[in-house]
């Protein structure tokens, strides 16, 4: 599904992605960990289409496409969801109104019929569903004055909604107590099929084990370093990234 | 130049020492303080027609079903409902024989006019000064709908004139829906309201102005506010070549609330300058400023707001806010906040920010699958419907947000 090659960028003069290989195929999770700074969100921004970093080598194959060819918004027609560390507050732009608006501008990419008002309402009752969300917080301007246990919820909502096959979560875990993590990741879980892929980009070892990967990562200086199953991560939670770094050194 | 043909006109003893101020004055320049980014001396090389008294008929732009309907046509104003009781519309001279406790006031009131010739050339010139009366604890229940049109085959400058006195305890809705018909001739339009609201009355004011390109619309609204009392202003400025809003608040008694709210989208070639003054004379008041401007194409917006708290004037609460997204690069807009406080016990904010769209929300919107144009139009119209919002008549609200979203959404493309 993604093939990523040798994959470098950079913001500014600084060098963050030094050459990132990584193949991701239907009905997988794989988690990318890794120390603060080693490029773990910018590998997330980067895939999702964001415009400060430049990508000076390297290839990303999506589905037979040329990721880095398209736009954002294209990159999200085409199937890729990239559920925010930091989502951003949009006074005055319900959460409702914001997926309707995404919705029906995904659809006409697609060349398919915008959907009307009643079957939006089904939609959003069913996918509210997923994350236990509320119908008072999708009126509320989106994001603004949530909580961050609200935010992420939010993030899997729209993820719910948009049905995207490549999903990556960006430290979805942070700012979120164990209630909060254990529902967005029973979300996150329902939405797994052997049709979709999902990326989870975390520093600690604590969300997977509700979103349990099939692949880890461990990311260092903007290289994949290290990648094993599952086990890998708990070794990470054990001995800290210091064991793996030193070997590297060595 | 246009002004040699006012000094022969004939006219009564007071309008034409008010004509001798303007003469004296002539049109704003910009190197008048109050005008400096909003010259009106190119009206000088229009020959203008004086004397507006003609009136075609008009459609008017706005339907309120609910609503009692009043006119001003080129100048000249007419009822159009049967008025229910405790309200009467009459000529300033029959209200003034019949008030003249009010009137014994009304001469003191003393509204800023330094740098404001226009307000000269209005009282001069204006052929109707009519008064909306609404009598002691009259709660009208249906807004009063004025429509205030300009349709003219030559270029014309057009005065009117109109006095809201509310006395003790009334209540009224007032929707003043400006526009000009005919977009090939200049157009001067020179209107002036003085506004008396008296104890404990209330005023809601929505003012929509949707002109040519070709008209200059200089507005005066100057309120009078006593104790008790409350005001909420909205100004929506939607089109127009030059505007010029005077928005004056003067309170003078205590323990009020006026509520200032003004919305400008100027396009292409258009002009928009919301010049606003509350001077707070009393103890114990509050005023809230909020003012949003999205602007477009090659456009210049102004914004200009004084808040003087005088000595008297202890426990004032004043706030005032004015943002701005510049929706090109070619736009412009000049903000000044000005606040004089010779009172030491208050509360007074004021803040103005200008900018663009926040690229964060941009790329959170397209990470959706919102095209860039669309997650724009979705942005301002999200910041602009902050002020539409406060508008409580639905049909006004509606037909508002239409105007103005359309407006952004031509200029984007989209």
């Amino acid at each position: 599904m993604l093939s990523i090659k040798n994959l470098h960028a950079r913001i500014g003069e600084k060098e963050i992605l030094r050459g990132i290989n990584l193949e991701v195929k239907a009905g997988e999770v794989h988690a990318i960990m890794g120390p603060n700074g080693s490029g773990k969100s910018t590998l997330a921004s980067v895939l999702a289409g964001r415009e400060h970093y430049e990508v000076t080598d390297g290839s990303v194959d999506f589905l037979g496409k040329d990721l880095l060819d398209l736009a954002p918004e294209a990159r999200a027609a085409e199937g890729v969801f990239l559920a925010f560390q930091y989502p951003v507050e949009i006074p005055g732009v319900s959460t409702t109104n914001f997926m309707k608006s995404a919705v029906n501008e995904i659809r006409k990419y697609r060349g398919e019929e915008a959907l009307d008002a009643v079957q939006f309402l089904k939609m959003f009752k069913e996918k509210m569903a997923y994350v236990n969300i509320d119908q008072s917080l999708l009126s509320r301007s989106l994001n603004e004055g949530f909580s961050g246990g609200e935010k992420k919820r939010n993030e899997i909502f729209q993820m719910a909604v948009l049905n995207p096959k490549l999903a990556i979560l960006d430290e979805t875990d942070s700012g979120l107590d164990i209630d909060a993590l254990r529902i967005v990741a029973e979300g996150v879980n329902k939405l797994k099929s052997p049709d979709n892929a999902t990326i989870v980009v975390t520093h600690y070892q604590r969300l997977l084990d509700y979103i349990v990967p099939d692949f880890v990562h461990v990311l260092y200086k903007g290289r994949i370093v290290k990648s094993g199953t599952k086990e890998l991560a708990l070794e990470l939670e054990e001995k800290g990234y210091d064991w793996i770094i030193s070997a590297l050194v060595d | 130049m246009a002004t040699d043909t006012l000094v022969t006109i004939s006219l009564g003893k007071e309008k034409q020492a008010a004509m001798d101020r303007f003469l004296a004055k002539g049109f704003p320049t910009n190197k008048w303080e109050e005008w400096k980014y909003a010259s009106l001396k190119s009206l000088n090389d229009v020959d203008w027609n004086w004397n507006t008294s003609e009136a075609p008929a008009a459609t008017p732009l706005l339907a309120i079903e609910t609503a009692l309907h009043v006119q001003t046509l080129n100048g000249k104003f007419s009822v159009h409902s049967a008025l229910p009781q405790g309200i009467e519309i009459l000529e300033f001279d029959a209200f003034a024989q019949q008030n003249p406790n009010f009137i014994a006031g009304w001469i003191h009131r003393n509204p800023i006019l330094e740098q404001n010739s226009l307000y000269d050339l209005n009282e001069a010139l204006t052929s109707s000064h009519q008064v909306i009366w609404v009598k002691a604890g009259t709660i009208l229940d249906r807004p009063i709908l004025h429509q205030y049109v300009a349709d003219v085959s030559i270029a014309s400058a057009i005065q009117s004139k109109v006095l809201i006195y509310l006395e003790k305890g009334a209540s009224l809705t007032w929707v003043d829906d400006l526009s000009t018909l005919s977009s090939s001739e200049s157009i001067l339009s020179n209107y002036v309201q003085e506004i008396w609201v008296e104890e404990a009355a209330q005023l809601t004011f929505v003012k929509t102005q949707d002109f040519a390109l070709k008209t200059t619309h200089i507005d005066h609204t100057f309120i009078f506010q006593q104790g008790n009392s409350q005001v909420d202003m909205f100004t929506f400025s939607i089109n127009g070549g030059f505007v010029r809003n005077n928005l004056h608040f003067y309170v003078d008694g205590e323990n009020v609330l006026s509520n200032l709210n003004g919305l400008y989208v100027p396009g292409n070639n258009e002009f928009i300058d919301s010049h606003t003054v509350v001077d707070h004379r009393k103890p114990n008041c509050e005023s809230n400023e909020l003012y949003k401007g999205v602007l477009l194409g090659n456009s210049t917006g102004v914004f200009n707001g004084k808040i003087f708290v005088r000595p008297d004037a202890q426990k004032t609460n004043a706030f005032q806010s004015c943002k701005n997204v510049l929706a090109s690069d070619k736009a412009t807009m000049n903000t000044k906040p000005q606040l004089e406080i010779w009172a030491d016990d208050v509360k007074c904010s004021h803040g103005t920010t200008t900018g663009q769209l926040s690229d964060e929300a941009l790329f959170y919107m397209r990470s959706r699958g919102i095209s860039e144009e669309a997650a724009k139009t979705l942005l301002m119209l999200a910041f602009v419907q902050q002020v539409i919002d406060k508008v409580e008549i639905p049909e006004l609200r509606d037909s508002i947000s239409n105007r103005v979203v359309a407006k952004i959404q031509q200029a984007l493309g989209v």
